[in-house]
């Protein structure tokens, strides 16, 4: 009976800790909305280049949308960071500071004239963001997404101007519109489950 | 036969088990999510958390963040460790546990 009881408490303890790891990892993962954003943001800038306004377009709106991620961030408050949202964290800043400062080099040094590297190369580097993201949370939902990027990428480097371009914003709906909400939707049913279970 | 290990009396608490699980995930953490994450009332969690730094398992750094008050804690090493080696312990109890069943 003494014994069954002990037992008992010990398998409680290391559920305990297990329950514990998962709670620190989840309250972590906020990051649906950022995919939304971006989405919306590369949406803005695509159609304000195409308007004819292509030496702004895309660093006004990249850098308006970097400042609405950090201001997003500073208003989720108090949460702690953790080794993997670093590496996540890091990998999408290297992306896209990588991405910014070669597309305005290109541009302004005017070798962007071909609208197929610009859409082959900004898919292939979200492909990899998304993959490496992917391999780290092991999700594969994820991966699907790196997997249309680097489709949309061979779409622009062998196929006509039109077919990239329908590609590459056919790649943002989905990476980043879609599996955005996808992400928010699935935060928001963990954050519920936490809520039950504290109540 | 092997000797069984004693688990350590201040992790084994269910609180401070829950709260230096919480703090090793993590590079540091306020109270406030500490609170949220634990579902504790404040007096007990300040409590568990004063057991925890008195052992070394926690370090506290307090500060004004917007002209509020805010503890950030962190997990030591020597917490790091106690908790692997509580772990282990209860993985080598249960084992034993496991065997005196079948």
């Amino acid at each position: 009976m003494g014994t069954n009881a002990n037992e008992l408490e010990l398998t409680e303890r290391l559920n305990l800790i297990e329950a514990m790891i998962g709670e620190g990892r989840r309250s972590c993962e906020s990051w649906g909305w950022t995919f939304v954003l971006w989405g919306v943001a590369y949406y803005v800038a695509f159609f304000w280049a195409a308007w004819g306004h292509f030496a702004y377009a895309w660093p006004v709106t990249v850098i308006a949308a970097s400042l609405l991620t950090v201001v997003g961030f500073w208003r989720q408050g108090n949460q702690p960071n953790t080794t993997l949202g670093r590496a996540i964290g890091s990998t999408w800043a290297a992306t896209g500071i990588s991405m910014f400062i070669l597309f305005d080099a290109l541009g302004f040094g005017g070798h962007l004239t071909d609208p197929h590297i610009f859409l082959a190369t900004a898919s292939a580097m979200l492909g990899t963001a998304n993959a490496a993201c992917s391999l780290m949370l092991k999700w594969k939902a994820e991966f699907v997404c790196a997997l249309v990027w680097w489709a949309a990428a061979v779409i622009a480097s062998f196929g006509s101007v039109d077919a990239a371009v329908d590609a590459f914003l056919a790649a943002i709906f989905l990476c980043q519109i879609v599996f955005g909400i996808y992400a928010m939707i699935l935060e928001s049913r963990r954050r519920r489950e936490r809520g039950a279970a504290h109540a | 036969m092997p000797e069984l290990p004693d688990l350590n009396p201040v992790v084994h608490g269910k609180l401070r088990l829950a709260l230096l699980t919480l703090l090793t995930g993590v590079d540091e953490a306020d109270f406030t999510w500490l609170r949220e994450r634990t579902g504790a009332t404040d007096g007990n969690l300040g409590a568990q958390l004063m057991k925890l730094e008195e052992a070394g398992y926690v370090s506290v750094e307090k500060k004004f963040v917007q002209r509020k008050p805010q503890s950030l804690y962190r997990a030591t090493n020597l917490g790091r460790a106690a908790l692997t080696e509580y772990v282990a312990a209860l993985k080598q109890l249960l084992g034993e546990a496991v065997i005196r069943g079948q």
